[in-house]
């Protein structure tokens, strides 16, 4: 043990003493290796200081209270709540589906001797220098000792009168405002100085200000409501001091008031889950995390882990071969001295331990320094400030020791290439073929041929993706462990060349032990980009065959439903001025209750509206609670295929409220419906529809009024007729189910007022002569956001990819690594080749055969990786994407034999080979390899005379 | 000077022959040498080029094993001797000298001559201690800190010297230790090992230098594999110059 010990020290110290001396080889090396780990570390660091403890996590949602109280939204029913205060829901539990609603009392639920302030949230949208900005407004003592921690003061003071705000460093900035700046509110012309800035800690980059309690969103409801407006709500917490806290026996009994409690004492010493009423529950599961998805995650987190070794492994490898190799006289020199083999493979196998530690103590020493230094623009790019600065000794010193492992894996192979050579060889440099494992070939054939058969077996047998996924993993492994062999394959096509590339790809074979590992790493990077290039391009070429348009191409619309649809002409003006409008199609609403409502209803003297499906129009299938039950699957079946009540209307288009629009027949033209008879029918007084369900037996369709939507809602849950009054309209059908992206229903507001329905402007269709250039969208967007109304705005560009930019990537990233790992095969090639070359030189070959022939041997590197691993690639995308289609296949089939209604056309998985990606790697990337290894080698060796022997 | 011949030999060559290759392109590196080397003996092996020299060197050190044949180092019989044992062998027995790049380029001089002992498994302290006192007794304990880069030639090999008889090592092998260097440097490198030769050690020098030669106590002469004739150091200076003018 102890003479092993010093032996290993003097290897540790030729090794440490070789990487210092070949520092540009040795600094590649580690950096190839520090790099993952900086990376990995950095990681892990941002993710435990951002990760906080319950404790800061308290700090900034209630700060120094010991609880805050909230009110359940249950009317005062009891409720039950997790420990945590995040979930919860009534005591009661009720069937048929209706929960109690309205607000409880949170004053009564105080406990005697308490000290609380009230933390209320709403929003508006408020005056900016471009605009108006809609933002989150608190009121909250915010230099209450109670609220310390809640929001940071950055500049200025607290606010002290009720025209003070603060506001966040965020809605600062997008407002263009600064401190001494005043902002007001739409529709409340109150000014607010702002008196200091402020950040929100857990969220960097929300637009909020802050007044004093009741300074600000009583005064702006009142004065929103008195201009026809609906202000948005709002919702008060309580942060409650009370001297010994809440304990969990105090929450439960707070809870029987319907108020919901997040308690320190509690959040930081929770209850066993048998003390919470709310895990007894049936039908309560955490669904956040189940042990199966935590292994999964693991087995992906371990492979990815596991391949980024081997390919960093594969990488450095062959450099370490070089440094084995450049110094085999030295090797020579301690077998001379009576190294023996074992101390030979320790003095290689040290090259690799001392770098993979000064690659650890890089890593780690960096990934610290600069996440404490980058930690601002981390926390900013977060958009939440790290808890404390959080180092992990255990995790750190886990991943530095990946580093180290992976130093040593990579010296494995040429450690024991380096001690198998005899003394003697290593002395005079006698060079030889060095014979490869017979065993490793082996193992890769049935390694490839039972991946093979698992990926197999996974895409036509299966729908399971991680059977295809592992077994091309297992597979590709075993093209890796197979590279030698396939390599000397490669050799035979040598005889057919001229004669440097002969020269180059002989040697190339000839030397396999340092052409393999190359091959492999540029195989196993080449596949990985090819396996998710094809599937990338496969899944884009399906998006874009499967693309509904919202409108018809090029078309643009917006609607703008807020406050009666006041900003709709300011809106409608931007679009004519910014885009190349042809036709513009005003649209309206129709509208139910006061002006002001939004169309879906809510709000006090608000309703909505609804078009009637008439009685005998409904599909059977739709007015029972349980199709499966009262139909069998060829009743549905046939239904769905058959029946015209069951069709529904075409999908796609943009979402329209009650598939109803009020407008004319320049709509008809934006849309591009040519029906002759529809223009006519507008004119004639007649509501225009492409949905027959919709028209009643006397030609009309009718058009419900509810006021009630209390009433309307209950008969709705019971199945029964819901209350309102029916406008009858007679109706012109248009058939042969024209795209009408989202409209069922148009008519002229004549015939609208005719029919006693009023109206709301809402938004505008029009059609364009061109595409918006990126200029005239950024315009239209920066005038949209001055306006600061709500608006849904399409524009139809067709389908747009979003993937070219990441293929891009892709194959840079598989083209570097390649030019790397070719580029370290050549150099290995270039010192063994030396001799050969001066040989060469002697029988008077030209200076520029030592630049082809160094080219041609980066070129065959780089052309075999990319041959086997665009093979071994494409195999895996192919399989995956089989996969997918015999999944939406057994969909597709049982949602036809349960007659489920929706689509019924066949699903058809497209698969598309990415020739430009493909053509990049197995052409450009070789050819440039080769070119680039031929450009900076020099012509000219040093003439020495060859070593005696 | 020289010492009684008596005494057990370091180095025994018996009937030792080396065939490399096979069939068409057999060659007869060695035939059938027999050769003794005793402690405080300095051995000069001269011939011309492929005379089979070199190989008769790395056979007698165990980095090539014989066709057919004994080597006996010590008394031990290496040629039937595994790779391990071997290696050991040349840890504590056998210590070579070549013609040039002798150091390892990443070790200082102490370092170097403390190697064999440290891969022994000696501490790496008394390692040091032990190289130190070898160079010192050779009057290079000033180099002890450097690398061979910052050595002239001749300091290299005087410091492989010292390493080749560093511990209990009695055997020298020296290939053309003085090839690479100038004359004078030469002399001063075989003045050097003629001292450990003098002090007990035994040495075998492969050199076509008979400047060189007439070091030795004893001179033997190869031709294409063969002892063609052998002198003691009493009639060398006579025979030499007609003898190598020849070969």
């Amino acid at each position: 043990m102890k003479n092993w010990f010093h032996s290993w020290r003097a290897a540790v110290r030729i090794a440490r003493r070789d990487a210092w001396r070949a520092k540009g080889r040795s600094s590649l090396v580690l950096a190839m290796i520090a790099l993952p780990i900086l990376g990995v570390c950095a990681l892990d660091l941002t993710y435990r200081s951002s990760e906080l403890s319950p404790g800061e996590r308290l700090e900034r949602t209630i700060g120094a209270a010991d609880a805050s109280f909230r009110d359940g939204g249950f009317g005062g029913q009891p409720i039950l709540q997790t420990p945590q205060g995040d979930n919860y829901s009534p005591a009661k539990e009720d069937d048929s589906g209706g929960w109690p609603s309205g607000s409880a009392d949170l004053r009564k639920a105080l406990p005697a001797g308490a000290r609380w302030i009230t933390d209320t949230q709403g929003a508006a949208k408020l005056t900016t220098r471009h605009g108006l900005l809609q933002t989150d407004v608190r009121e909250l003592k915010s230099d209450d000792p109670i609220a310390r921690g809640i929001v940071t003061l950055l500049d200025g003071r607290h606010p002290q009168k009720a025209d003070e705000v603060i506001a966040t460093s965020a809605f600062l900035e997008q407002s263009g405002l600064s401190i001494g700046s005043t902002v007001s509110a739409r529709n409340f012309d109150r000014p607010y100085r702002v008196v200091g800035s402020y950040e929100l800690p857990d969220s960097l980059d929300t637009a909020q200000i802050t007044a004093l309690p009741g300074a600000f969103l009583a005064p702006y409801t009142k004065a929103a409501e008195k201009a026809g407006a609906l202000a948005p709500g709002s919702s008060t917490t309580y942060l409650v001091q009370h001297a010994g806290g809440f304990t969990w026996n105090m929450v439960q009994e707070i809870n029987t008031k319907g108020i919901a409690v997040v308690s320190r004492a509690v959040v930081l010493d929770p209850p066993a889950d048998s003390e919470v009423p709310l895990y007894q529950r049936s039908g309560w599961g955490d669904f956040n995390s189940s042990p199966a998805a935590d292994a999964m995650l693991l087995v992906s987190l371990g492979t990815v882990v596991g391949l980024a070794m081997l390919e960093i492994c594969l990488l450095a490898g062959p450099a370490f071969a070089v440094g084995a190799r450049r110094s085999r006289r030295q090797l020579g020199l301690v077998g001379a001295n009576g190294g023996s083999r074992s101390h030979i493979r320790a003095i290689v196998l040290s090259g690799g331990l001392v770098i993979g530690i000064a690659a650890a103590v890089v890593g780690t020493v960096l990934a610290v320094v600069l996440t404490l230094a980058l930690q601002p623009f981390l926390e900013e790019y977060m958009g939440q400030r790290f808890g404390a600065f959080d180092v992990r000794p255990l995790e750190l010193l886990g991943i530095a020791l990946l580093a180290v492992l992976t130093g040593l894996l990579a010296a494995i192979v040429p450690a024991v290439t380096a001690s198998r050579q005899t003394v003697l060889a290593s002395l005079t440099g006698r060079r030889g073929v060095r014979s490869t494992s017979k065993v490793l070939p082996v193992l890769g054939l049935v390694a490839l041929l039972l991946g093979g058969a698992l990926a197999l077996y996974g895409s036509l047998v299966t729908d399971q993706f991680i059977v295809v996924a592992g077994g091309s993993a297992i597979a590709e492994l075993g093209v890796v462990a197979m590279t030698p062999a396939i390599v000397g394959l490669f050799g035979r096509t040598g005889r057919w060349l001229p004669l440097s590339p002969r020269l180059a790809l002989r040697d190339a074979v000839r030397n396999r032990g340092r052409t393999a590992p190359a091959v492999a790493a540029v195989l196993a990077a080449v596949a990985g980009t090819v396996a998710v290039a094809t599937y990338t391009a496969s899944s884009d070429a399906q998006y874009r065959a499967e693309y509904t348009p919202s409108l018809p191409h090029g078309a643009v619309s917006f609607f703008q439903m807020e406050e009666g649809g006041r900003d709709v002409p300011a809106v409608t003006d931007a679009v004519q001025r910014y885009l190349s409008v042809e036709t513009r199609a005003d649209v309206s609403r129709v509208a139910v209750g006061k002006p002001g409502c939004p169309p879906w209803g809510g709000g006090d003297g608000c309703g909505r509206y609804e078009v009637v499906v008439p009685a005998g129009n409904e599909c059977p299938m739709w007015t029972v609670d349980d199709a499966s039950e009262k139909f069998t699957a060829a009743q549905r079946r046939k239904m769905i295929r058959e029946d015209w009540r069951c069709k529904e209307s075409r999908g796609g288009g943009i979402y329209v409220d009650g598939g109803l629009l009020v407008g004319d027949a320049r709509l008809l033209k934006v849309l591009g419906i040519t029906d002759p008879g529809a223009a006519r029918a507008l004119a004639e007084g007649k509501a225009v529809t492409f949905h027959k369900p919709l028209v009643a037996k006397d030609g009309t369709i009718g058009v419900k009024q509810i006021t009630d939507l209390k009433a309307a809602d209950e008969a709705a849950t019971n199945r029964k007729p819901v209350p309102g009054k029916v406008s009858s309209v007679p109706a012109h059908l248009v058939t042969g189910d024209p795209a009408t992206y989202g409209l069922q229903v148009l008519m002229t507001p004549a015939t609208a007022k005719a029919a006693g329905l009023a109206t709301a402007p809402v938004g505008a269709y029009f059609s364009t002569d061109r595409l918006p250039s990126g200029e005239q969208r950024q315009k239209l967007d920066a005038e949209l956001a001055k306006i600061g109304a709500g608006v849904d705005l399409t524009v139809e560009e067709g389908y747009v990819s979003d993937d070219s930019l990441f293929m891009l990537a892709l194959t840079i990233f598989a083209g570097l690594v390649t030019v790397g790992a070719a580029g370290i095969a050549t150099g290995l090639a270039q010192a063994d080749a030396e001799a050969d070359l001066k040989t060469l030189a002697a029988v008077g070959a030209p200076p520029r055969v030592r630049r082809t022939l160094s080219g041609f041997q980066c070129g065959v590197v780089a052309a075999m990786g990319v041959v086997l691993g665009s093979v071994s690639g494409l195999l895996p995308a192919l399989g995956l994407r089989l996969t997918e289609e015999r999944q939406q296949l057994r969909f597709h089939e049982q949602n036809l034999a349960e007659g489920w209604g929706g689509d019924l056309t066949p699903p058809y998985v497209l698969i598309v080979i990415p020739w430009e990606t493909l053509a990049a790697l197995l052409v450009a990337v070789p050819l440039g390899a080769a070119l680039l290894a031929a450009l900076v080698t020099r012509s000219k060796g040093a003439m020495a005379r060859r070593a005696a022997t | 000077m020289s010492t009684p011949l008596a005494a057990q030999p370091v180095l025994r060559l018996q009937k030792l022959t080396r065939v490399h290759g096979s069939g068409a392109t057999e060659v007869h590196a060695l035939r059938g040498i027999d050769l003794d080397v005793h402690p405080g003996e300095l051995v000069a092996v001269m011939g011309p080029s492929g005379s089979g020299k070199s190989t008769l060197l790395t056979i007698a050190g165990g980095l090539d094993s014989p066709t057919s044949g004994q080597v006996v180092v010590e008394g031990t019989d290496i040629t039937t001797a595994g790779a391990k044992e071997l290696a050991a062998l040349r840890r504590r027995s056998i210590g070579y000298v070549f013609q040039d790049y002798n150091l390892i380029p990443a070790l200082t001089a102490a370092e170097n001559v403390a190697l064999p002992r440290e891969l022994d498994g000696t501490s790496a302290r008394k390692a040091r201690g032990e190289a130190l006192a070898a160079l010192e007794e050779m009057g290079l304990g000033h180099l002890a800190d450097r690398f061979p880069d910052e050595m002239s030639g001749g300091q290299q090999q005087r410091v492989a010297i010292a390493r080749a008889l560093v511990g209990d090592r009695r055997l020298v092998l020296a290939d053309e230790p003085t090839g690479a260097l100038d004359s004078e440097t030469g002399e001063s490198v075989l003045a050097l090992l003629r001292t450990r030769c003098d002090a007990g050690a035994a040495g075998v020098l492969v050199t076509h230098e008979p400047r060189f030669a007439a070091w030795a106590d004893r001179v033997v002469f190869l031709r294409d594999g063969a002892i063609v004739d052998q002198t003691v150091r009493s009639e060398a200076d006579s025979l030499l110059t007609g003898r190598v003018a020849e070969a």
